[in-house]
């Protein structure tokens, strides 16, 4: 009995860490649906990115500061400083490839299309500029094994389900509280009129990308630190599976994202858990396509209102 | 003169929508462009707002001038910011998933100088105006009806803080009595705020009532202009216009 309470708890520990994962990236592909109608294919591998960044930063942190500061305060500094470079590639993004076709009215199809092939440059430029060896990232703190009910939980784990957490609220704190953040809400309802309120769109289109590309960023440091191993394609199969975390949440509602993220990670590791592991995926997506069936909107999707 | 249109050509792709029109709206003024549908109404305040296609067409020769100045250069929304002109638009296009207050707090976007206190009061004034929207303060603006919807849409265009107010058909699927009232807003707004205003309406009547001068616009050119009774009192226009 205890042994099952036990595999129980720690079930959803993992699940809860896997589920922010998947919740920190989904958000940058619903943030940028949202205000875009744009699915920025790419994500996945600016969350790859995010975790070489990130690789760099934590490399220099501990040679220049590795002797002063204990491990937390250069987490601490990994972060923003992480969250800030990958949300620079993110615009760098926008800028030249998005941007220019948007001008020209191209249609969507040809926008996504870019992302796809930006995504492919992005895993191939890191290819050709690192090698195809796996880098190994280095180790910030020591990890702490808790234990809750007989169950155990890490630092690490610890820190990413807070980070989830932190970031939904402060999302939440965005888009109700601020006016790019409403403006965000409004470009997703009607851009139309969102230049007659003064609000030039491109400030709200960078300000959506430097908010998913920082969120996913943070998503590739956390990762990097809980699974130490970097490789070129480590983005894809993750974006793929946060991608369909959106969908299935509502794409365009960041409660959606979270949801969708975490609604994921339980099926996923619920099957892993009474089925060998090579049926997880085929199960977990077998799940969200029913969902899909049920409601092609997404749980949180209304057709064709607010996005959001 | 605080707007003019000078001999301005504009289309949609190959189609010709505005073929040389030319007026002029005076500081303090309330000046209405009539006319029926596809005339040229919407995409001539569109052209003004310097809205990016599809909405508004491309300018092929003539030119827009306020306070002199030609803002065919001008991005669309430092027209708003920095010009101070705003449109109530057609089919109000407010933000249904805000509620009364977002959409109104989110025309204040570009005024980040003007004081709190400038802004508070500029709110009350707008609650003063068109008191149901007060009462909605916190509803998602689109649960309102259609009458406190276009009141919406007017009362945002005037937080963005407008020397210049064009409204878009603001009587366009509005009861009688709300007409009435809002027209009665609006020339209180001229009057006592001394707001110039631009109206383009279908209903003529109402609009020359309302109006100090008007423009009459046909299929993308300018037929008849005058003081606004005495456009009422043309035969022509009241046989197209008026329904005799």
């Amino acid at each position: 009995m205890e042994t099952l309470l036990q595999g129980f708890l720690q079930y959803i520990i993992n699940s809860l860490q896997w589920g922010s994962f998947y919740a920190l990236i989904a958000v940058g592909y619903t943030l940028v649906y949202g205000v875009l109608l744009l699915i920025n294919f790419a994500h996945g591998d600016i969350f790859m990115v995010g975790a070489y960044i990130a690789f760099f930063i934590s490399s220099m942190l501990i040679t220049y500061l590795g002797g002063m500061a204990g491990g937390w305060t250069l987490v601490a500094l990994a972060v923003p400083l992480t969250m800030l470079l990958t949300a620079c590639v993110g615009v760098t993004l926008e800028r030249v490839a998005y941007r220019p076709l948007r001008r020209k009215g191209a249609h969507r199809l040809y926008v996504v299309i870019t992302a796809l092939m930006c995504g492919l440059i992005l895993e191939n430029g890191n290819l050709a500029l690192l090698g195809a060896s796996r880098k190994k990232f280095p180790e910030m703190v020591d990890t702490i094994v808790l234990s809750i009910g007989g169950a155990s939980i890490t630092n690490l784990k610890l820190l990413v389900i807070f980070a989830a957490v932190a970031v939904f609220l402060f999302l939440h704190w965005i888009v109700t509280k601020t006016k790019l953040g409403m403006a965000m809400r409004a470009v997703s309802f009607d851009k139309f009129a969102v230049p007659l309120m003064g609000i030039p769109l491109n400030t709200v289109i960078v300000f959506t990308f430097i908010l998913g590309s920082g969120f996913a960023g943070l998503a590739g440091l956390l990762f990097a630190m809980s699974y130490p191993i970097l490789e070129p394609y480590m983005g894809a199969l993750i974006g793929w599976k946060a991608f369909i975390a959106a969908v299935v949440g509502g794409i365009g509602d960041i409660r959606g994202a979270f949801i969708g993220g975490f609604l994921l990670a339980f099926i996923e590791i619920g099957v892993a858990s009474v089925l060998p592991s090579s049926f997880r995926d085929l199960f977990a997506f077998s799940i969200l396509l029913v969902i899909l069936w049920i409601k092609p909107t997404g749980l949180f999707g209304v057709a064709k209102t607010t996005k959001i | 003169m605080l707007l003019s249109i000078e001999n301005l050509y504009v289309k949609y792709g190959n189609i010709e929508a505005l073929h040389g029109i030319s007026f002029h709206v005076n500081e303090g003024e309330i000046v209405t462009l009539i006319g029926a549908n596809g005339a040229g109404k919407s995409t001539t305040l569109n052209s003004i707002m310097r809205l990016p296609p599809p909405e508004a067409p491309r300018v092929i020769s003539g030119d827009i001038k306020f306070r002199g100045q030609s803002i065919l250069n001008v991005e669309p929304h430092d027209v708003v910011a920095k010009l101070n002109l705003a449109l109530a638009p057609e089919g109000r296009r407010i933000f249904g998933n805000l509620t009364v207050m977002e959409n109104l707090t989110l025309a204040t976007y570009a005024r980040k100088n003007d004081p709190d206190t400038e802004i508070k009061r500029d709110l009350d004034r707008i609650f003063d105006l068109f008191p149901r929207l007060a009462e909605r303060k916190t509803q998602r603006s689109e649960s309102l009806s259609g009458g406190e919807q276009q009141m919406l849409a007017v009362g945002r265009a005037i937080m963005t803080k407008c020397d210049m107010l064009l409204l878009d058909e603001p009587s366009m699927g509005l009861a009688p009595l709300l007409m009435y009232e809002m027209f009665r807003t609006l020339k209180q707004i001229n009057q006592e705020d001394g707001l110039t205003i631009v109206v383009v309406e279908q209903n003529a009547k109402v609009a020359l009532s309302l109006a100090h001068r008007g423009y009459v616009l046909d299929t993308g050119e300018i037929v008849a202009s005058g003081a606004a009774d005495e456009l009422a009192n043309d035969p022509e226009v009241k046989k197209a216009y008026l329904g005799g």
